[in-house]
């Protein structure tokens, strides 16, 4: 058993067999690579926006303004790339449609794209509209949001071949996390970090061989999950204590977070879409 | 002479045997580090191009009417000089998994005059266009040649994603039959796969 939407859908096989036949993937293939690259743009725009908002709320990047400043600025971009990945993301996958239909981490990534949608309009955007206020109703869709947040991490990792790909998510997280955490906790963090990666390096080409894949899967997983641990142990830290961006709670904070790495982990789906 | 030291780096680190991999190879076959360099660097864009749109949009007067340039400059430009230092990393270590096929691709090299031109423009803004910034700081649309400098840096850097994601398709690729022009461009007759004109003759 696979986790792909064939698996989940297999009543639909033959109208996504015809979809590149019919408007508009028909009109689409030929311009295939142009319309990826408007959806690679839009990618950029979403992202850019996504990391200046939350990064706000968690109190990193542009502190120098109210987060309600943030979003009077950047709301109107952050829909241009929402409405322009979900556009483009339809168009290109309807005339490339029977790849997705076949592959694990395409459900990863739509399960990314629902929890994204849900974290960037009930939490970002609500939250630096209000200055880092969230109300209770943006708190249960963020919380909701995180859940099927998570539920893509686990599909992610299930998916064979693409899981390697959780590594970008874990890498963004990280960095996230260095930009946030201030002082000794910072200095902390970067040392147990550096440690770790050292020591994955030892453990995966030095005890294990390079070539002993049925060794070094479980050790790369099992590193996995430690840095996961440390990143996530500094950011309830940072969170709770750190005196930046007072103006959202340590929750809002967390759901900011979450809502960084959401689009970080639905592109690195469709980009390891092409690997597996 | 470029080509040169692109061939040495392909062969850089082989061993005696004819079937032997350089660093090159190894990195190019590798299971899943080549796809996590890809993958890295297409991801960082987000940080990258994303902060800079952002920045040369308020240069152009269309977001942070209110916040002084410097500013926004000051707060966005570490997130974007960081998402720079990824992606010159791994575009680096991209090259050096598959040199000569780079080499050999008009997009690749249509990347990097755009890149070029990109950091020409950075060093024009920098350095001839930013003395009197203390004058225009607050203004909530810069001089024109301001605008003009930003205008030119969002264009290049969609120039540059929109040719590095053409790098993946094979449409001139060398060894299939091509028009005189890419053929020369490429400078396909060096390359490993030939040069081949439109009727599919050897050149």
């Amino acid at each position: 058993m696979t986790i792909a939407p064939q698996d989940f859908f297999p009543q639909i096989a033959d109208w996504v067999a015809n979809l590149d036949d019919i408007f508009p993937g028909k009109q689409i293939k030929p311009w295939f690579a142009q319309w990826e690259v408007g959806h690679i743009l839009s990618l950029i725009i979403l992202g850019g926006t996504s990391i200046l908002l939350n990064l706000r709320l968690i109190g990193v990047g542009l502190t120098d303004e109210p987060p309600s400043e943030l979003h009077r600025n950047l709301r109107g971009w952050m829909w241009a790339g929402v409405l322009g990945i979900v556009t483009t993301g339809l168009l290109i996958g309807s005339a490339n449609a029977e790849r997705l239909y076949t592959s694990e981490a395409f459900t990863a990534k739509m399960i990314g794209l629902v929890a994204g949608i849900i974290l960037t309009f009930s939490v970002t955007l609500p939250a630096t509209k209000n200055d880092g206020a969230l109300g209770p109703v943006s708190r249960i869709f963020g919380i909701l949001g995180l859940a099927i947040f998570l539920g893509g991490v686990g599909m992610f990792l299930q998916a064979k071949l693409s899981n390697p790909g959780l590594w970008h998510v874990i890498s963004a997280a990280a960095l996230i996390v260095l930009f946030a955490a201030r002082g000794l906790t910072r200095i902390i963090y970067l040392g147990v970090m550096l440690a770790m990666i050292a020591a994955q390096q030892v453990m995966t080409h030095i005890v294990v061989k390079a070539d002993d894949y049925a060794h070094l899967d479980p050790v790369n997983k099992g590193f996995a999950w430690a840095f996961v641990a440390v990143i996530l142990l500094t950011a309830v830290i940072s969170a709770v204590a750190s005196g930046r961006g007072r103006e959202a709670s340590p929750l809002t904070k967390g759901l900011a977070f979450a809502a960084i790495l959401v689009w970080v982990m639905t592109a690195a789906a469709g980009r390891w879409l092409a690997f597996a | 002479m470029i080509r040169d030291f692109l061939v040495w780096m392909a062969k850089f680190g082989k061993g005696p045997g004819e079937y032997d991999p350089s660093w090159s190879d190894l990195l190019a076959s590798s299971l899943n580090f080549w796809g996590l360099l890809e993958g890295t660097h297409v991801l960082s864009l987000m940080l990258f191009a994303g902060t800079i749109f952002i920045v040369d949009a308020r240069l152009l007067g269309l977001v942070f009417k209110k916040t002084p340039v410097s500013v926004v400059s000051d707060r966005i430009l570490p997130l974007t000089v960081f998402g720079m230092i990824i992606m010159v990393a791994t575009g680096a270590a991209l090259v050096f998994a598959k040199p000569l096929l780079y080499y050999h691709n008009v997009w690749f090299r249509l990347k990097v005059v755009f890149l070029i031109a990109a950091f020409i423009n950075i060093v024009v803004m920098h350095y001839r266009l930013q003395w009197n910034m203390a004058e225009w700081d607050a203004l909530p649309k810069p001089p024109a040649k301001i605008q003009i400098s930003a205008f030119i840096s969002v264009a290049c850097w969609i120039l540059v994603i929109t040719f590095g994601r053409f790098i993946a398709y094979d449409w001139y690729n060398c060894g299939k039959p091509l028009p005189a022009w890419a053929n020369a461009i490429e400078e396909c007759k060096t390359s490993a796969d030939g040069a081949l004109d439109l009727k599919g003759n050897p050149l």
